[in-house]
Order: C-alpha cells, then structure tokens, then sequence
C-alpha cells in the first residue's frame, strides 16, 4: 500500500475543494442498502426473539422472554443438548480439517513444481461448485442400499445388507469436512509460505528429523494460520443447513436444522430467532475463548 | 537418520497428500460419471453411456424454468454488485480519509455474518417492515421485497457484495495513479478520466469479481431457501428438494450442468483478463 502521506497529497488535486463531499455519493447508494437490510434486519431479528409466540400467526403482540427460557430450561435439556452436540460437530469437523489439511497445505506451500497450480485448482475447485450437488456427488457413494460404495460391496459380497454411511453422523462428518476443507488449506498455506524454509533446513543440520522439524519449527509458527482456518472452519460448520439435511437426513438434528424447521415448518418465528442467537451467541463465546488460548500459545512462540 | 526410513516417511506423507486431493476431486467426478451413466444407480463398473438423463432434464419444465430464474438472478446480481462495488471501492480507496477501516468492515460485515443468519434476519424484516408501511398508511410498499425476486435479489447482492469489493479494491491499490493526473493535466475532465484512463486498468479487478459474484450468486441456497417466492425456485433450491426424495439422475445432469455455467464463467474469465488476475 502507497504511503499515506504520499497518497494524501496525490489525492488533493482530484477532490473538487467546493463540493468537499460530492464523492460521498459513491457510497451512498450501498450505505442505504446495508442499513436497510443488513442493519435493521439484525436488530429486528434481536426484537422478533423476545416476541410472543402464536399458534394461528408468525407472531402474536407483546414481549417475553419466555422463549430463551424455554431453551435454557427445558425439562430434558432438550436444546441445550443439540446445542451442544452442534458446538461438538463443530470441533470434530475443524479437527478433521485440521489434520488433513495440514499435510496439504505444507506441500502445496514448499511445492516448486509446475503442476502447483493445478494442484491450487484442485483445492479450489470444491468452492466453485455449490454445495448441493457436492452433496448430491456424496450421496451417490454413500446412500444405504443403492450408494457407490455398499453396492459394489454387496457385488462383492463383503456386506450382506449396507454399511451405514448416510443419515448419520458419519456422512454428516464427511460431508463437511469435504466442504470446508478449502477454508482451512489456503490460509494454512499463506502461512506455511511465509515461513522461511532456511530455519527448517537449520532445524535439520542440527539433527532434527524431518517429522521433528515440522512438528517442532513449521507448526508453531504456522499458528496464526491455524488459528485463521480453524475459527473460519468452526464458524461455517456450526452454521450450516444443507449437509445436514441432505446427508443426515431427519436422524441428524442440530441447530441449523432446528432453526430452519422451526422457521419453515412449525411457523414459530420468535422461538426460531431465539435460537439463533443462542447459537450465535455460543460460537461466539466458543471464538473468544480459543482465540485467548491460542493467542497465549502464540505470544509463548513468539518468546 | 538413514536413507532408507527417510523415503519411507516423504512416501507417507506424499500418499496422505494424494489421497486428501482424491477425497477433494471425487464427488465432482462421481456426479459427472453418474449422469453419462444409462442405469438408475451408479455401480462400479459404470453400466454403459446414455444421454437419457439430460433428455429428461431438458424435458422437466421445472428444471429449465429454475435453471433461467437462476441465471437471470445471478446476472442482474453481478450487475448490480459490480456497480455498487466499483463505487465504494473507488471511495474507500481514494476518497476515505477518517472512516476508511470502518467502511471496509461494513461493507465485508456479510462475509463475516453466517449466511444463514442474514437470511433469516431478512425474512422477518421483509415481514414486519411491510407492517411498518401499512401502519404508517404506505400501502404500496405490500408485496415489494416479501417473496419477491427484488427481496431475493437484495439478499444476493448483499452476500456477493464484500467479493466484488475485495477484488476491485485489490485492483485499485496496486494503481499508478501518475496516469490520471497526466490526464487531467492534458485537460480531461473527471469523468473522461474515469472512463478512459481508470476504467481500462482496473478492469480484470472487476471482471474478476463480476465472474466470482455471477459463481456465487448462483450457488447461494440458504437466503434463496428463505427469501424466495411461492413457486419459483433457483437451480440449487429445485436441486435440493429433488435429490432429498429421489436418487435418480436427473439430478446428476443438473449438477453437470451447474458444473458446466461454472466452467463457461472461467473459460470467459481466462479469455477475458488471464486468470492469474483471479483474487481472492
């Protein structure tokens, strides 16, 4: 980037010095529109949660705060628990990111050869394909009786009936670990890339290991990458609707799921808003505390 | 460390790489295999090549009308957030002085807000704000964005927005900006400066940004499952009703073909401005 000073004195001339703001029209247009409908649909959203559910509209008048109690309080911990096992699918899935994406991120980073772009075309072009026919592409190998994977075993006689790998959390799992695996690869590899490979090869002249000298140089110091994929990776896992519906069917409920339902099918728009920001609100504290933890970790690097 | 253990480990860790580029490529073959595939599941071996997938596809009126409504609304999207994200990145950029880094992050706030939870702010806010306008006596706003294509409209451009600005704002700070003053100096006004001089340089900038909105838009399921209109869907929504209760593939040629627009827009990309121009 130009240097500010520089940039201040080249830009003077252009500005018309009698209409000091004339150029703020540039953003007006898309100001009002995220006002509009980013803005106050959120704080609207805030206020649909506190509203009184009804049976016969979306809504009824008045305010409670009935609905966080009802999440909170239920007798069985009915929501707390998805909401926690959603908070748990999360962590699995970004672990699971994590360690494969690793690997890949190191080579891609170190990799001089030519076919490096068409290896960042391979982990890129997941993201440029929507996720419902990624879905679909995993539904056909993993469906119960019919799918890629149990047919040719049954063919083979391996398997009597079918291995359960669909609407479950095993497909769920695979499934989002597909999908988001690209996030948590190119910020690993911004990382790695930045790291010069001379302080690997000292590592390795002092007798460390290969292993060692990745586990030991390369992963610490690749952390603000790690922290970037890991919070990116956990934050869309816990918010998302399709790979649930799709591959888990009705046997897998979390909070997207529920939300959705509750929106779509039961018409309970204020208990729907709450539990969205209760999720909200849970990812949010979840970030927090990790991203104390592994600033901590990384300040203890940086000593 | 002798020779023979150190190739041993580089083998692992090459197969381990091997197979997480597999695991990334192989639903996208699978889909692509199974919809020139004649029988009604995919087996291994394939059955025989057949075109009757796409027969079907191209016969079922509610596939091609999702699939126009679809490109229609990723088009006019493109448009209208290449437009609105020319001109907040040329005032972000040139312009800002005091609330720079505050515009940017508004202007990024969808990127970094789940998209789920946007569109489901925005259908309770199309709802209660045409309440609003009724109270107040504005009865022509009944109607205007709830379960409208202008309501499903305004969701994509806000999602699609903060790529547009990104990729234009990239192409804007690496500018020489000696080029302009020479023309304003050989006296060009302010907008034939724009038109001539700014305009061509930062034009992979947006181009690129067009192609990643136009992806994007097109792609986007969860504010199009909330905000969309009784009876029409986009290609990804019909898709997704179609593939939750039938296996046949009809659905794997929908998704070639999805597959297929996504390639076009590259292959327009790459003609256009080189892909290497590709930010993100």
């Amino acid at each position: 980037m130009a240097d500010p000073a520089v940039s201040e004195t080249v830009n003077r001339p252009l500005a018309d010095p009698r209409k000091p703001h004339a150029t703020f029209l540039l953003i007006l247009p898309t100001l009002g529109i995220l006002i509009a409908f980013l803005l106050f649909p959120y704080l609207n959203m805030i206020v649909m949660s506190f509203r009184t559910p009804s049976t016969s509209d979306v809504f009824a008048p008045g305010y409670t705060i009935g609905n966080y109690l009802e999440i909170l309080f239920d007798e069985d911990f009915y929501y707390l628990e998805i909401l926690l096992n959603t908070l748990l699918l999360g962590a699995m899935t970004t672990a699971i990111c994590l360690l494969l994406g690793f690997p890949v991120a190191y080579h891609l980073a170190r990799s001089r050869s030519r076919v490096t772009t068409l290896l960042y075309a391979f982990v890129l072009s997941p993201l440029l394909v929507g996720v419902v026919v990624r879905c679909y592409g995993w539904i056909i190998i993993l469906a119960n009786n019919e799918g890629l994977i149990n047919a040719t075993l049954r063919d083979l006689g391996l398997v009597e009936t079918f291995l359960p790998l669909m609407y479950n959390m095993t497909g769920v799992t695979i499934g989002l670990v597909h999908i988001f695996l690209p996030f948590m690869i190119l910020p690993l590899t911004g990382a790695i890339q930045s790291i010069d490979p001379a302080l690997e090869e000292a590592a390795r002249s002092l007798g460390a290991s290969r292993l060692t000298s990745i586990l030991r140089v390369v992963l610490p110091l690749s952390l603000p990458g790690i922290q970037a994929g890991t919070i990116l990776v956990f934050v869309l896992t816990i918010s998302s609707y399709v790979i649930p519906v799709l591959l888990g069917g009705f046997n897998v409920v979390i909070m997207p799921t529920l939300v959705v339902q509750q929106l779509l099918d039961a018409m309970l728009w204020p208990f729907g808003a709450a539990l969205a920001f209760v999720l909200a609100l849970a990812g949010t504290i979840v970030v927090w505390i990790y991203l104390l933890l592994t600033n901590r970790l990384m300040r203890g690097v940086a000593r | 460390m002798t020779g023979r253990s150190f190739d041993l480990g580089r083998g692992l860790f090459l197969a381990l790489v091997t197979l997480v580029y597999a695991f990334l490529l192989t639903p996208l073959v699978i889909v692509v295999i199974a919809s020139f595939n004649s029988g009604e599941y995919l087996t291994f071996p394939p059955e025989g090549f057949s075109l009757r997938w796409y027969e079907k596809f191209f016969n079922s009126q509610s596939f091609m009308n999702s699939l126009w409504f679809s490109l229609k609304l990723a088009l006019i999207c493109t448009v209208v957030s290449c437009l609105l994200g020319t001109m907040v990145a040329l005032y972000t950029v040139r312009f800002a002085t005091r609330w720079r880094e505050q515009l940017r992050l508004f202007v990024l706030m969808p990127l970094l807000l789940p998209e789920i939870l946007t569109a489901i702010a925005l259908l309770f806010f199309y709802y209660n704000a045409e309440d609003v306008m009724a109270a107040v006596g504005f009865e022509g706003f009944r109607g205007l964005f709830r379960n409208s294509f202008i309501g499903l409209l305004i969701g994509h451009v806000l999602v699609t927005l903060p790529f547009v600005f990104l990729s234009i704002s990239a192409s804007l700070y690496n500018f020489d900006r000696s080029l302009e003053e020479a023309a304003r100096s050989l006296g060009a006004d302010r907008y034939t400066t724009f038109r001539r001089i700014t305009l061509p340089i930062i034009k992979p900038g947006i181009i690129s940004g067009a192609l990643f909105c136009f992806i994007i838009s097109f792609d986007l399921f969860n504010i199009s499952l909330l905000l969309k209109g009784i009876g029409i869907a986009t290609l990804p929504i019909q898709l997704f009703d179609y593939v939750r209760w039938d296996f046949d593939p009809t659905a794997a040629a929908v998704s070639t073909i999805s597959i297929i627009v996504t390639v076009i827009a590259l292959v327009v990309a790459q003609r256009l401005v080189g892909l290497r121009s590709l930010r993100f």
